[in-house]
């Protein structure tokens, strides 16, 4: 990219890196923020502002300024781009639990949603907790820790289609998308069960796949096309809406 | 307390059903049980504790036993009259918690024990680590 000046981010990159010339660097973040606006606006509309998300991604723009290797014959486009991209993703992840869970207990949880996925496949079997730690490098402990800190990961940012992230984490946003078009009718039964009205289509179909069809969590989460730990997080998260409902009822009446 | 059970007494509050949900991943790794009888465990438990007007009192127990090839949960003490209502209820009623606990675990019973009411369930495990690890 060239700026307006005619100088090349190379050189800018260079008086900042070399000679500390913090208006070089003032010059690289004005000249990406179109950048960080236009990956901004690829998670826009999901409960956060436009704006905010700028900010957020502006972050993950100064860091990749300030970590760029000049001697390496990498653009910044190429270098900052996943940078900003990793920085909204990481804020829609944090403002997801809703207490204060350890960043190393998040990330071993979204490790541990990967490790479930790939085991169940290689084992054709659900795994067991040992064999999950085993994987992952960690204690039965700690992996239950992982586990147990899941629920503080509310689903509320879950319905974001986010999807797969772009560097094949199995992102916690991930979409269940593609899973309204699968829908059928004929479900009408678990529609209308008492208590089910508060949760909408999706939980439904997957209370119903759960409750009702008696399919475990791995055979939902393949027919449905999202990660097992998700299934598990929405069912918890279906029932408690339910239990809150019925709670409220009660208070009610 | 036998070898083969676990009791844990706790405060009947959100924060502490944590605490249970814990102690039941502790088991469930000590028996090597699946991730997915794991979380069958703990939604039954769950479907319980956090079902405002089932605990009778200001605590609650629960009481794990390992069986040759299940696991059984004891919850109480617990009030029995809606509890019991909702066990009777047919599952063709909506998402009711006999429903759930047919789902989730394979024997479900109120028993009353010391003049208190205590759901008992057993949910059959495959059990693939039997001796104990590390010094008794």
């Amino acid at each position: 990219m060239t700026t307006a000046g005619g100088k090349t981010d190379r050189e800018l990159l260079r008086r900042y890196h070399e000679n500390g010339d913090l208006e070089a660097r003032e010059r690289l973040i004005e000249q990406y923020l179109p950048l960080v606006r236009s990956l901004a606006r690829r998670y826009a509309n999901r409960g956060e502002q436009l704006e905010d998300l700028v900010q957020v991604g502006s972050i993950g723009l100064i860091k990749a300024i300030d970590r760029f290797d000049v001697g390496r014959g990498v653009e910044l486009t190429t270098y900052a781009t996943p940078n900003i991209i990793g920085e909204i993703k990481r804020h829609f992840r944090d403002k997801g639990w809703s207490i204060r869970v350890p960043r190393g207990l998040q990330e071993l949880n979204v490790r541990l949603s990967q490790l479930l996925e790939q085991l169940t496949i290689e084992l054709e079997r659900s795994p067991t907790i040992a064999e999950l730690a085993k994987a992952a490098g960690v204690s039965e402990e700690e992996v239950l820790e992982a586990l147990e800190s899941g629920q503080a990961y509310t689903t509320v940012s879950l319905s974001a289609p986010a999807g797969q992230g772009e560097d094949g984490e199995l992102d916690p946003l991930e979409s269940l998308g593609e899973l309204e078009h699968e829908y059928e009718v004929s479900e009408d039964r678990a529609v209308l069960a008492p208590g089910l009205e508060v949760l909408d289509e999706r939980e439904r179909r997957i209370i119903y796949l759960r409750f009702w069809e008696g399919l475990t969590q791995s055979q939902i989460a393949e027919q449905v096309g999202i990660s097992q730990m998700h299934v598990s997080r929405l069912i918890r998260r279906s029932l408690e809406k339910v239990r809150e409902e019925i709670a409220s009822g009660q208070k009610a009446s | 307390m036998s070898a083969d059970s676990i009791t844990l007494s706790i405060p009947n509050a959100k924060p502490f059903h944590g605490v249970a949900r814990l102690v039941v991943g502790g088991l469930a790794a000590r028996l090597d049980l699946s991730y997915e009888h794991l979380e069958d465990l703990q939604l039954a438990l769950a479907s319980v504790l956090e079902r405002d007007g089932y605990v009778a009192g200001q605590e609650v127990t629960v009481r794990l036993v390992v069986g040759s090839d299940s696991v059984g949960m004891a919850i109480g003490p617990l009030d029995p009259a809606e509890l019991r209502a909702d066990l009777e209820r047919e599952p063709a009623d909506g998402i009711s918690l006999s429903r759930l606990l047919s789902t989730l675990v394979d024997e479900i019973s109120l028993e009353d024990i010391d003049g208190g009411h205590w759901l008992h369930f057993e949910k059959r495990v495959p059990m693939t680590r039997p001796e104990p690890r590390g010094p008794p």
